[in-house]
Protein backbone atom coordinates (compact mmCIF):
# COMPACT_ATOMS: atom_id res chain seq x y z
CA UNK A 1 0.00 0.00 0.00
CA UNK A 2 3.03 2.42 0.86
CA UNK A 3 4.68 1.47 -2.51
CA UNK A 4 1.07 2.25 -4.19
CA UNK A 5 1.26 5.99 -2.04
CA UNK A 6 4.51 6.94 -3.55
CA UNK A 7 3.35 5.95 -6.79
CA UNK A 8 0.53 8.00 -6.82
CA UNK A 9 2.48 11.33 -4.92
CA UNK A 10 5.05 11.12 -7.88
CA UNK A 11 1.94 10.59 -10.64
CA UNK A 12 0.48 13.86 -8.69
CA UNK A 13 4.05 15.69 -8.80
CA UNK A 14 4.21 14.65 -12.56
CA UNK A 15 1.58 16.25 -13.41
CA UNK A 16 1.60 18.88 -11.29
CA UNK A 17 4.74 20.03 -12.57
CA UNK A 18 3.38 19.76 -16.01
CA UNK A 19 0.37 22.24 -15.46
CA UNK A 20 1.33 24.59 -12.69
CA UNK A 21 -1.48 27.11 -13.82
CA UNK A 22 -4.35 25.42 -13.16
CA UNK A 23 -3.27 25.43 -9.45
CA UNK A 24 -1.83 28.57 -9.01
CA UNK A 25 -4.64 30.62 -10.60
CA UNK A 26 -6.96 28.13 -7.80
CA UNK A 27 -4.82 30.12 -4.95
CA UNK A 28 -5.24 33.19 -6.95
CA UNK A 29 -8.94 32.84 -7.53
CA UNK A 30 -9.70 31.81 -3.67
CA UNK A 31 -7.69 34.49 -2.01
CA UNK A 32 -8.91 37.64 -4.89
CA UNK A 33 -12.40 36.75 -3.87
CA UNK A 34 -11.47 36.25 -0.13
CA UNK A 35 -9.96 39.77 -0.34
CA UNK A 36 -13.65 41.11 -2.59
CA UNK A 37 -15.49 40.25 0.10
CA UNK A 38 -13.39 41.33 2.47
CA UNK A 39 -13.46 45.04 1.16
CA UNK A 40 -17.38 45.08 0.59
CA UNK A 41 -17.45 44.40 4.25
CA UNK A 42 -15.27 47.16 5.21
CA UNK A 43 -16.95 49.23 2.96
CA UNK A 44 -20.11 48.47 4.11
CA UNK A 45 -19.02 48.69 7.96
CA UNK A 46 -17.32 51.98 7.88
CA UNK A 47 -14.13 52.94 8.30
CA UNK A 48 -14.04 52.88 12.05
CA UNK A 49 -15.19 48.88 11.55
CA UNK A 50 -13.22 46.53 13.90
CA UNK A 51 -13.65 42.60 13.21
CA UNK A 52 -11.61 41.40 15.87
CA UNK A 53 -11.01 37.67 16.60
CA UNK A 54 -13.92 37.44 13.99
CA UNK A 55 -11.81 38.13 10.63
CA UNK A 56 -9.49 35.32 12.28
CA UNK A 57 -12.36 32.99 12.71
CA UNK A 58 -13.75 33.35 8.86
CA UNK A 59 -10.52 33.50 7.47
CA UNK A 60 -9.74 29.88 8.99
CA UNK A 61 -13.60 28.80 8.32
CA UNK A 62 -12.75 30.01 4.31
CA UNK A 63 -8.96 28.89 3.83
CA UNK A 64 -10.51 25.20 5.36
CA UNK A 65 -13.51 25.15 3.06
CA UNK A 66 -10.83 25.76 0.43
CA UNK A 67 -9.25 22.88 1.52
CA UNK A 68 -12.08 20.53 2.04
CA UNK A 69 -13.98 21.33 -1.36
CA UNK A 70 -11.17 20.27 -2.72
CA UNK A 71 -10.65 17.37 -1.03
CA UNK A 72 -14.10 16.23 -1.16
CA UNK A 73 -13.88 16.97 -5.40
CA UNK A 74 -11.08 15.31 -5.83
CA UNK A 75 -12.18 11.46 -6.19
CA UNK A 76 -15.72 12.47 -7.79
CA UNK A 77 -13.49 14.63 -10.46
CA UNK A 78 -10.65 11.97 -10.66
CA UNK A 79 -13.17 9.39 -10.97
CA UNK A 80 -15.26 11.44 -13.86
CA UNK A 81 -11.34 12.16 -15.63
CA UNK A 82 -10.74 8.52 -15.45
CA UNK A 83 -14.20 7.48 -17.63
CA UNK A 84 -13.75 10.11 -19.74
CA UNK A 85 -10.49 9.35 -20.78
CA UNK A 86 -10.96 5.45 -20.84
CA UNK A 87 -8.11 4.65 -17.76
CA UNK A 88 -11.26 3.73 -14.94
CA UNK A 89 -11.31 -0.01 -16.22
CA UNK A 90 -7.56 -0.41 -15.60
CA UNK A 91 -7.69 0.86 -12.06
CA UNK A 92 -10.27 -1.92 -11.48
CA UNK A 93 -8.18 -4.57 -12.98
CA UNK A 94 -5.45 -3.60 -10.00
CA UNK A 95 -5.03 -6.31 -7.02
CA UNK A 96 -5.15 -3.24 -5.09
CA UNK A 97 -9.03 -2.18 -4.15
CA UNK A 98 -10.22 0.92 -6.35
CA UNK A 99 -11.07 2.70 -3.66
CA UNK A 100 -8.10 2.28 -2.18
CA UNK A 101 -6.29 3.47 -5.32
CA UNK A 102 -8.52 6.58 -5.22
CA UNK A 103 -8.05 7.12 -1.61
CA UNK A 104 -4.14 7.18 -1.81
CA UNK A 105 -4.45 9.25 -5.13
CA UNK A 106 -6.91 11.55 -3.02
CA UNK A 107 -4.40 12.32 0.14
CA UNK A 108 -1.38 12.47 -2.47
CA UNK A 109 -2.84 14.97 -3.97
CA UNK A 110 -3.62 16.54 -0.64
CA UNK A 111 0.39 16.74 -0.17
CA UNK A 112 0.47 19.49 -3.18
CA UNK A 113 -3.15 20.90 -2.17
CA UNK A 114 -1.81 21.69 1.71
CA UNK A 115 1.08 23.21 0.19
CA UNK A 116 -1.41 25.95 -1.81
CA UNK A 117 -3.98 26.12 0.97
CA UNK A 118 -1.09 27.65 2.93
CA UNK A 119 -0.12 30.19 0.06
CA UNK A 120 -3.74 31.00 0.09
CA UNK A 121 -3.36 31.81 3.51
CA UNK A 122 -0.93 33.29 4.10
CA UNK A 123 -1.52 36.08 0.95
CA UNK A 124 -4.62 36.31 3.08
CA UNK A 125 -3.06 37.03 6.32
CA UNK A 126 -1.04 39.39 4.18
CA UNK A 127 -3.52 41.08 2.76
CA UNK A 128 -6.32 41.51 5.44
CA UNK A 129 -3.40 42.42 8.40
CA UNK A 130 -4.41 39.15 10.09
CA UNK A 131 -1.65 36.99 12.67
CA UNK A 132 -3.21 33.63 13.29
CA UNK A 133 -1.70 31.72 15.22
CA UNK A 134 -0.33 28.07 13.56
CA UNK A 135 0.99 24.97 16.43
CA UNK A 136 1.26 21.26 15.30
CA UNK A 137 -1.71 20.73 17.80
CA UNK A 138 -3.73 22.22 14.81
CA UNK A 139 -2.91 18.81 13.39
CA UNK A 140 -5.43 16.60 15.34
CA UNK A 141 -8.40 18.86 14.41
CA UNK A 142 -7.35 18.54 11.20
CA UNK A 143 -7.45 15.65 10.98
CA UNK A 144 -10.77 15.40 11.98
CA UNK A 145 -12.26 17.07 9.47
CA UNK A 146 -10.25 15.66 6.65
CA UNK A 147 -11.59 12.52 7.73
CA UNK A 148 -15.37 13.53 7.48
CA UNK A 149 -14.45 15.44 3.90
CA UNK A 150 -12.64 12.10 2.90
CA UNK A 151 -15.86 10.18 3.57
CA UNK A 152 -18.04 12.26 2.15
CA UNK A 153 -15.51 12.62 -1.02
CA UNK A 154 -15.85 8.68 -1.52
CA UNK A 155 -19.40 9.25 -0.86
CA UNK A 156 -19.61 11.82 -4.12
CA UNK A 157 -16.99 9.41 -5.83
CA UNK A 158 -19.57 6.78 -5.22
CA UNK A 159 -22.27 8.94 -6.83
CA UNK A 160 -19.92 9.47 -9.50
CA UNK A 161 -19.20 5.73 -10.45
CA UNK A 162 -23.14 5.63 -10.31
CA UNK A 163 -24.36 8.53 -12.44
CA UNK A 164 -20.92 9.79 -13.92
CA UNK A 165 -21.31 13.69 -13.65
CA UNK A 166 -21.84 14.93 -10.88
CA UNK A 167 -20.30 18.63 -11.54
CA UNK A 168 -23.65 19.95 -11.00
CA UNK A 169 -23.79 18.17 -7.53
CA UNK A 170 -20.63 19.28 -6.29
CA UNK A 171 -21.36 22.70 -7.00
CA UNK A 172 -24.62 22.40 -5.03
CA UNK A 173 -22.60 21.37 -2.64
CA UNK A 174 -20.29 23.66 -1.94
CA UNK A 175 -22.59 26.19 -0.36
CA UNK A 176 -23.95 23.05 1.94
CA UNK A 177 -20.30 22.86 2.96
CA UNK A 178 -19.85 26.78 3.59
CA UNK A 179 -22.21 26.35 6.07
CA UNK A 180 -20.59 23.17 8.26
CA UNK A 181 -17.37 25.38 7.83
CA UNK A 182 -18.70 28.50 8.90
CA UNK A 183 -21.42 28.15 11.14
CA UNK A 184 -19.59 28.82 14.95
CA UNK A 185 -21.16 25.59 16.73
CA UNK A 186 -18.40 26.00 19.38
CA UNK A 187 -20.37 29.30 20.49
CA UNK A 188 -23.69 27.08 20.74
CA UNK A 189 -25.28 25.65 23.91
CA UNK A 190 -27.78 23.10 24.98
CA UNK A 191 -29.90 20.83 22.33
CA UNK A 192 -28.51 23.45 19.50
CA UNK A 193 -24.69 22.03 20.97
CA UNK A 194 -26.11 18.41 20.14
CA UNK A 195 -26.82 19.09 17.07
CA UNK A 196 -23.68 20.72 16.09
CA UNK A 197 -21.85 17.33 16.99
CA UNK A 198 -23.67 15.59 14.25
CA UNK A 199 -22.61 17.90 11.01
CA UNK A 200 -20.49 16.63 9.17
CA UNK A 201 -16.63 18.14 9.69
CA UNK A 202 -18.28 21.27 12.04
CA UNK A 203 -16.65 20.26 15.38
CA UNK A 204 -13.41 19.90 14.05
CA UNK A 205 -13.71 23.50 11.76
CA UNK A 206 -15.02 24.86 15.49
CA UNK A 207 -11.86 23.49 17.32
CA UNK A 208 -9.59 24.89 15.03
CA UNK A 209 -11.23 28.24 14.76
CA UNK A 210 -10.76 27.86 18.63
CA UNK A 211 -7.15 27.36 18.61
CA UNK A 212 -5.79 28.94 15.17
CA UNK A 213 -8.06 32.51 16.06
CA UNK A 214 -9.48 32.60 19.75
CA UNK A 215 -6.07 31.06 21.00
CA UNK A 216 -7.48 28.50 22.89
CA UNK A 217 -5.71 25.44 23.79
CA UNK A 218 -7.37 21.71 22.39
CA UNK A 219 -10.18 20.40 24.65
CA UNK A 220 -10.00 17.16 24.69
CA UNK A 221 -13.75 16.25 24.84
CA UNK A 222 -14.41 18.70 21.64
CA UNK A 223 -11.56 16.70 20.19
CA UNK A 224 -13.19 13.12 21.09
CA UNK A 225 -16.64 14.63 19.38
CA UNK A 226 -14.86 15.42 16.78
CA UNK A 227 -12.80 12.42 15.72
CA UNK A 228 -16.01 10.23 16.18
CA UNK A 229 -17.49 12.11 13.91
CA UNK A 230 -14.94 12.69 11.33
CA UNK A 231 -14.74 8.62 11.59
CA UNK A 232 -18.41 8.58 11.68
CA UNK A 233 -18.54 10.27 8.02
CA UNK A 234 -15.60 8.08 6.64
CA UNK A 235 -17.19 4.91 7.31
CA UNK A 236 -20.48 6.20 5.15
CA UNK A 237 -18.10 7.13 2.85
CA UNK A 238 -16.15 3.82 2.75
CA UNK A 239 -19.30 1.58 2.68
CA UNK A 240 -21.40 3.91 0.06
CA UNK A 241 -17.95 3.45 -2.36
CA UNK A 242 -18.27 -0.28 -1.52
CA UNK A 243 -21.80 -0.44 -2.59
CA UNK A 244 -21.53 1.71 -5.62
CA UNK A 245 -18.78 -0.55 -7.01
CA UNK A 246 -20.47 -3.18 -6.68
CA UNK A 247 -24.31 -2.16 -7.96
CA UNK A 248 -22.19 -0.55 -10.88
CA UNK A 249 -20.52 -3.91 -12.01
CA UNK A 250 -23.63 -5.48 -11.70
CA UNK A 251 -25.20 -3.04 -14.33
CA UNK A 252 -22.20 -3.02 -16.05
CA UNK A 253 -21.69 0.55 -16.16
CA UNK A 254 -18.50 0.76 -15.10
CA UNK A 255 -16.93 1.82 -18.28
CA UNK A 256 -19.76 3.95 -19.39
CA UNK A 257 -19.86 7.77 -19.49
CA UNK B 1 -4.16 -27.61 -17.35
CA UNK B 2 -6.11 -24.48 -18.24
CA UNK B 3 -5.29 -20.64 -16.94
CA UNK B 4 -8.34 -18.99 -18.12
CA UNK B 5 -11.44 -20.87 -17.40
CA UNK B 6 -15.04 -19.20 -17.87
CA UNK B 7 -18.31 -21.50 -17.24
CA UNK B 8 -21.90 -21.16 -17.95
CA UNK B 9 -21.88 -17.25 -17.99
CA UNK B 10 -24.70 -15.19 -17.76
CA UNK B 11 -25.77 -11.63 -17.96
CA UNK B 12 -28.66 -9.70 -18.58
CA UNK B 13 -29.32 -6.42 -18.58
CA UNK B 14 -32.32 -4.40 -18.14
CA UNK B 15 -33.61 -2.02 -21.25
CA UNK B 16 -36.94 -0.46 -21.39
CA UNK B 17 -38.00 -2.46 -18.44
CA UNK B 18 -37.50 -5.25 -20.53
CA UNK B 19 -34.51 -8.22 -19.64
CA UNK B 20 -32.49 -8.51 -22.50
CA UNK B 21 -30.06 -11.23 -22.88
CA UNK B 22 -26.33 -10.15 -23.57
CA UNK B 23 -24.43 -13.32 -22.43
CA UNK B 24 -26.54 -17.10 -22.36
CA UNK B 25 -23.88 -19.70 -20.88
CA UNK B 26 -21.26 -18.93 -22.21
CA UNK B 27 -17.74 -21.01 -21.34
CA UNK B 28 -14.70 -20.58 -22.58
CA UNK B 29 -11.12 -22.13 -21.38
CA UNK B 30 -7.56 -21.04 -22.41
CA UNK B 31 -4.46 -23.12 -21.80
CA UNK B 32 -1.09 -21.75 -21.19
CA UNK B 33 0.99 -20.37 -24.61
CA UNK B 34 -2.85 -20.63 -26.36
CA UNK B 35 -4.10 -18.00 -28.60
CA UNK B 36 -8.03 -18.13 -28.89
CA UNK B 37 -9.59 -15.89 -30.54
CA UNK B 38 -13.32 -14.66 -29.32
CA UNK B 39 -15.44 -13.32 -32.43
CA UNK B 40 -18.64 -11.73 -32.94
CA UNK B 41 -20.62 -9.30 -34.54
CA UNK B 42 -21.05 -5.89 -32.31
CA UNK B 43 -23.41 -6.90 -29.92
CA UNK B 44 -22.80 -10.49 -30.11
CA UNK B 45 -22.04 -10.28 -26.41
CA UNK B 46 -17.85 -10.49 -26.74
CA UNK B 47 -17.22 -7.06 -24.54
CA UNK B 48 -19.68 -8.04 -21.77
CA UNK B 49 -18.41 -11.78 -21.37
CA UNK B 50 -14.43 -10.24 -21.78
CA UNK B 51 -15.26 -8.06 -18.99
CA UNK B 52 -16.99 -10.72 -16.86
CA UNK B 53 -13.84 -12.52 -16.82
CA UNK B 54 -12.05 -9.68 -15.74
CA UNK B 55 -13.98 -8.75 -13.16
CA UNK B 56 -15.53 -5.35 -14.28
CA UNK B 57 -18.87 -7.10 -14.53
CA UNK B 58 -20.35 -8.87 -11.99
CA UNK B 59 -22.23 -12.46 -13.87
CA UNK B 60 -26.21 -13.23 -13.11
CA UNK B 61 -24.30 -17.01 -13.07
CA UNK B 62 -21.81 -18.87 -13.90
CA UNK B 63 -18.12 -18.06 -12.70
CA UNK B 64 -14.50 -17.25 -13.82
CA UNK B 65 -11.29 -18.92 -12.67
CA UNK B 66 -7.72 -17.37 -13.58
CA UNK B 67 -5.13 -19.37 -12.38
CA UNK B 68 -7.77 -21.16 -10.13
CA UNK B 69 -8.98 -18.01 -8.36
CA UNK B 70 -11.82 -15.94 -8.84
CA UNK B 71 -11.41 -12.26 -9.86
CA UNK B 72 -14.98 -11.71 -8.52
CA UNK B 73 -14.06 -12.41 -4.85
CA UNK B 74 -10.18 -12.61 -5.09
CA UNK B 75 -8.19 -9.60 -5.90
CA UNK B 76 -5.09 -11.84 -6.36
CA UNK B 77 -6.45 -13.46 -9.45
CA UNK B 78 -6.11 -9.85 -11.03
CA UNK B 79 -2.36 -10.54 -10.67
CA UNK B 80 -2.80 -13.08 -13.09
CA UNK B 81 -4.49 -10.84 -15.84
CA UNK B 82 -3.75 -8.31 -17.80
CA UNK B 83 -6.22 -6.50 -20.30
CA UNK B 84 -5.84 -4.16 -23.70
CA UNK B 85 -9.34 -3.25 -24.11
CA UNK B 86 -11.08 -1.17 -26.83
CA UNK B 87 -12.48 2.28 -26.50
CA UNK B 88 -10.36 3.17 -24.03
CA UNK B 89 -6.96 4.89 -23.68
CA UNK B 90 -5.96 2.19 -21.45
CA UNK B 91 -3.14 4.49 -20.35
CA UNK B 92 -2.39 8.43 -19.15
CA UNK B 93 -2.17 11.03 -22.02
CA UNK B 94 -0.31 13.12 -20.27
CA UNK B 95 2.45 11.05 -19.00
CA UNK B 96 5.57 9.87 -20.54
CA UNK B 97 6.13 6.23 -21.86
CA UNK B 98 8.43 5.46 -18.89
CA UNK B 99 6.21 7.34 -16.40
CA UNK B 100 3.15 5.36 -17.38
CA UNK B 101 4.82 2.04 -17.44
CA UNK B 102 6.28 2.60 -13.80
CA UNK B 103 3.01 3.57 -12.55
CA UNK B 104 0.93 1.08 -13.82
CA UNK B 105 3.49 -2.10 -12.74
CA UNK B 106 3.44 -0.49 -9.15
CA UNK B 107 -0.76 -0.52 -9.30
CA UNK B 108 -0.29 -4.13 -10.61
CA UNK B 109 1.73 -4.82 -7.77
CA UNK B 110 5.22 -4.59 -8.79
CA UNK B 111 7.58 -2.81 -6.13
CA UNK B 112 9.15 0.82 -7.44
CA UNK B 113 12.36 -1.00 -8.59
CA UNK B 114 11.29 -4.09 -10.14
CA UNK B 115 8.51 -1.67 -12.09
CA UNK B 116 11.80 0.42 -13.59
CA UNK B 117 13.69 -2.71 -14.69
CA UNK B 118 10.47 -4.32 -16.30
CA UNK B 119 9.50 -1.19 -17.87
CA UNK B 120 12.66 -1.00 -19.37
CA UNK B 121 12.62 -4.77 -20.44
CA UNK B 122 9.60 -4.10 -22.13
CA UNK B 123 10.66 -0.47 -23.36
CA UNK B 124 13.55 -2.31 -25.76
CA UNK B 125 11.67 -5.09 -26.64
CA UNK B 126 8.44 -3.31 -27.60
CA UNK B 127 11.19 -0.77 -29.75
CA UNK B 128 9.69 2.22 -27.33
CA UNK B 129 13.03 2.81 -26.12
CA UNK B 130 13.64 6.24 -28.18
CA UNK B 131 10.42 7.42 -26.98
CA UNK B 132 10.61 6.64 -23.06
CA UNK B 133 10.28 10.55 -22.39
CA UNK B 134 7.71 10.69 -24.85
CA UNK B 135 4.38 12.19 -23.51
CA UNK B 136 1.35 9.69 -25.13
CA UNK B 137 -0.17 12.37 -26.35
CA UNK B 138 2.40 12.71 -28.78
CA UNK B 139 2.57 9.15 -30.44
CA UNK B 140 1.30 7.56 -33.10
CA UNK B 141 -1.44 5.56 -33.11
CA UNK B 142 0.31 2.16 -33.15
CA UNK B 143 3.05 3.15 -30.24
CA UNK B 144 0.43 4.25 -28.46
CA UNK B 145 -1.43 0.51 -28.73
CA UNK B 146 2.18 -1.17 -28.18
CA UNK B 147 2.31 0.65 -24.96
CA UNK B 148 -0.93 -0.58 -23.93
CA UNK B 149 0.18 -3.74 -24.68
CA UNK B 150 3.01 -3.44 -22.90
CA UNK B 151 1.30 -1.65 -19.82
CA UNK B 152 -0.47 -4.61 -19.54
CA UNK B 153 2.41 -7.16 -19.59
CA UNK B 154 3.96 -5.17 -16.76
CA UNK B 155 3.69 -7.73 -14.17
CA UNK B 156 4.11 -10.89 -16.34
CA UNK B 157 0.40 -12.28 -16.15
CA UNK B 158 -0.53 -15.39 -17.25
CA UNK B 159 -4.04 -14.03 -18.96
CA UNK B 160 -3.72 -11.27 -21.54
CA UNK B 161 -7.49 -10.42 -22.70
CA UNK B 162 -6.84 -8.06 -26.12
CA UNK B 163 -9.59 -6.42 -27.37
CA UNK B 164 -9.04 -5.03 -30.84
CA UNK B 165 -5.24 -5.18 -30.69
CA UNK B 166 -5.02 -3.93 -34.24
CA UNK B 167 -8.19 -2.00 -34.25
CA UNK B 168 -7.34 1.41 -36.45
CA UNK B 169 -3.63 0.55 -37.17
CA UNK B 170 -1.49 0.67 -39.95
CA UNK B 171 -0.28 -2.21 -42.32
CA UNK B 172 3.48 -2.20 -40.24
CA UNK B 173 1.73 -1.26 -36.84
CA UNK B 174 -0.33 -4.12 -37.22
CA UNK B 175 2.59 -6.83 -38.32
CA UNK B 176 4.49 -5.78 -35.36
CA UNK B 177 1.64 -5.97 -32.81
CA UNK B 178 0.70 -9.14 -34.50
CA UNK B 179 4.60 -10.06 -34.34
CA UNK B 180 4.29 -9.58 -29.92
CA UNK B 181 0.85 -11.72 -29.60
CA UNK B 182 2.84 -14.48 -31.44
CA UNK B 183 5.80 -13.91 -28.97
CA UNK B 184 3.88 -13.58 -25.95
CA UNK B 185 1.93 -16.65 -26.40
CA UNK B 186 5.11 -18.66 -27.29
CA UNK B 187 6.47 -17.53 -23.89
CA UNK B 188 3.24 -19.16 -22.24
CA UNK B 189 0.82 -16.19 -21.92
CA UNK B 190 -2.49 -17.63 -22.75
CA UNK B 191 -4.12 -14.80 -24.90
CA UNK B 192 -8.03 -14.01 -25.54
CA UNK B 193 -8.17 -12.04 -28.34
CA UNK B 194 -10.86 -10.58 -30.02
CA UNK B 195 -11.02 -8.52 -33.24
CA UNK B 196 -13.54 -7.93 -36.17
CA UNK B 197 -9.69 -8.08 -38.47
CA UNK B 198 -10.56 -12.01 -39.33
CA UNK B 199 -7.61 -12.29 -41.56
CA UNK B 200 -5.72 -11.31 -37.66
CA UNK B 201 -7.45 -13.60 -35.93
CA UNK B 202 -6.72 -16.40 -38.38
CA UNK B 203 -3.27 -15.77 -38.27
CA UNK B 204 -2.58 -15.52 -35.28
CA UNK B 205 -5.31 -17.64 -32.87
CA UNK B 206 -4.70 -21.46 -32.36
CA UNK B 207 -8.18 -21.75 -31.74
CA UNK B 208 -11.41 -20.10 -32.33
CA UNK B 209 -14.89 -19.38 -30.30
CA UNK B 210 -18.06 -17.49 -32.14
CA UNK B 211 -20.25 -15.94 -30.17
CA UNK B 212 -23.81 -15.08 -32.12
CA UNK B 213 -26.69 -13.86 -29.84
CA UNK B 214 -24.83 -14.25 -26.56
CA UNK B 215 -24.11 -17.86 -27.49
CA UNK B 216 -21.28 -19.85 -28.62
CA UNK B 217 -22.00 -21.10 -31.87
CA UNK B 218 -18.32 -22.85 -31.98
CA UNK B 219 -15.48 -23.43 -30.34
CA UNK B 220 -12.73 -25.51 -32.03
CA UNK B 221 -9.69 -25.10 -33.33
CA UNK B 222 -8.90 -22.42 -35.79
CA UNK B 223 -7.49 -25.18 -38.48
CA UNK B 224 -10.08 -28.25 -38.12
CA UNK B 225 -12.82 -25.33 -38.42
CA UNK B 226 -11.44 -23.65 -41.50
CA UNK B 227 -10.78 -27.49 -43.16
CA UNK B 228 -14.55 -28.28 -42.23
CA UNK B 229 -16.09 -25.32 -43.86
CA UNK B 230 -13.24 -25.74 -46.95
CA UNK B 231 -14.50 -27.35 -49.87
CA UNK B 232 -12.78 -30.92 -52.04
CA UNK B 233 -12.99 -28.59 -55.30
CA UNK B 234 -9.95 -27.51 -57.22
CA UNK B 235 -9.38 -24.56 -59.59
CA UNK B 236 -6.81 -25.00 -62.31
CA UNK B 237 -5.35 -22.15 -64.31
CA UNK B 238 -3.70 -22.05 -67.43
CA UNK B 239 -1.04 -19.06 -68.54
CA UNK B 240 -2.74 -19.01 -72.08
CA UNK B 241 -6.09 -20.40 -73.55
CA UNK B 242 -6.86 -24.23 -73.39
CA UNK B 243 -7.13 -25.11 -77.69
CA UNK B 244 -10.72 -26.47 -78.57
CA UNK B 245 -9.18 -30.58 -78.72
CA UNK B 246 -7.91 -30.18 -74.55
CA UNK B 247 -11.77 -28.14 -74.27
CA UNK B 248 -13.70 -31.09 -75.49
CA UNK B 249 -12.07 -33.78 -73.56
CA UNK B 250 -12.15 -32.05 -70.16
CA UNK B 251 -15.87 -31.76 -71.11
CA UNK B 252 -16.36 -35.29 -71.87
CA UNK B 253 -14.29 -36.05 -68.29
CA UNK B 254 -17.41 -33.64 -66.93
CA UNK B 255 -15.25 -30.84 -65.38
CA UNK B 256 -16.71 -27.19 -65.36
CA UNK B 257 -14.50 -24.59 -67.69
CA UNK B 258 -14.25 -21.17 -66.88
CA UNK B 259 -13.61 -18.91 -69.70
CA UNK B 260 -10.78 -20.14 -71.91
CA UNK B 261 -8.28 -21.18 -69.03
CA UNK B 262 -10.14 -22.10 -65.61
CA UNK B 263 -11.03 -25.37 -65.00
CA UNK B 264 -12.58 -26.37 -62.35
CA UNK B 265 -13.19 -29.93 -60.72
CA UNK B 266 -15.59 -30.67 -57.93
CA UNK B 267 -13.67 -34.41 -57.91
CA UNK B 268 -10.67 -34.20 -56.42
CA UNK B 269 -9.96 -37.92 -58.03
CA UNK B 270 -10.10 -36.01 -61.23
CA UNK B 271 -7.71 -33.53 -60.66
CA UNK B 272 -4.32 -35.74 -62.35
CA UNK B 273 -6.76 -36.40 -65.24
CA UNK B 274 -7.10 -32.91 -66.04
CA UNK B 275 -3.61 -32.35 -65.54
CA UNK B 276 -2.97 -34.88 -67.67
CA UNK B 277 -4.93 -33.18 -70.41
CA UNK B 278 -3.47 -30.09 -70.23
CA UNK B 279 0.33 -31.14 -70.06
CA UNK B 280 2.41 -29.72 -71.69
CA UNK B 281 0.68 -26.28 -71.03
CA UNK B 282 2.15 -23.87 -68.39
CA UNK B 283 0.15 -23.50 -65.34
CA UNK B 284 -0.40 -19.99 -63.79
CA UNK B 285 -1.98 -21.95 -60.42
CA UNK B 286 -3.49 -24.71 -59.06
CA UNK B 287 -5.60 -24.00 -55.89
CA UNK B 288 -7.70 -26.09 -53.38
CA UNK B 289 -10.95 -24.51 -52.54
CA UNK B 290 -10.24 -23.30 -48.72
CA UNK B 291 -12.80 -21.48 -46.59
CA UNK B 292 -11.23 -18.83 -44.70
CA UNK B 293 -11.94 -17.71 -41.47
CA UNK B 294 -14.42 -14.77 -42.96
CA UNK B 295 -16.23 -17.62 -44.81
CA UNK B 296 -16.71 -19.39 -41.76
CA UNK B 297 -17.93 -16.49 -39.57
CA UNK B 298 -20.05 -15.72 -41.65
CA UNK B 299 -21.61 -18.69 -42.61
CA UNK B 300 -21.91 -19.56 -38.73
CA UNK B 301 -23.72 -16.63 -37.91
CA UNK B 302 -26.05 -16.10 -40.87
CA UNK B 303 -27.43 -19.78 -39.95
CA UNK B 304 -27.67 -19.12 -36.43
CA UNK B 305 -29.77 -15.70 -37.79
CA UNK B 306 -31.79 -17.51 -39.65
CA UNK B 307 -32.26 -20.62 -37.07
Amino acid sequence: MLRLFWAELKRNWLLFKRYPTEAISGVLGITIIFYGLFLSFKYVGGAGMQFGDRLDAVIVSYVLWSLTLFVIGDIAQGLQREAQTGTLEQIFLSPFSAMWVFLLRAIASLTTQLALTVSTLVLIMWLTGTRLSFSPILLLPLGTVLLGAYGFALGIGALALLIKQVQQLLGIFQFMLFFVLLVPIESWAGQYQFVGWFLPMSPGAGLLREIMARGHTLDLTQFAIALVNGLVYFGLGLLAFHWAERRVKQHGKLAGY
Amino acid sequence: MFILEAHKLKKSYLEKGQSIAAVQAVSLTIAAGEVLAFLGANGAGKTTTIKMIAGLIRPDDGWVRIAERDPHQDPRARRSLGAVLEGSRNVYWQMTVEENLEYFGVLRGLDTRTARRRGRELLERFSLMHKRRTAVQALSRGMQQKLAIAVALMHAPQVLLLDEPTLGLDVEATEDVKRLVREIAAEGCGILLTTHQLEVAEELSDRVAIINRGKIVAEEATEDLIRQFSGSAYLIETEGAIDLNRIRKLRRLGVKLVGDRTVYTVDPAKLYEVLEILCPLPLMHVEKDQANLTDVFLKLVQENRHA
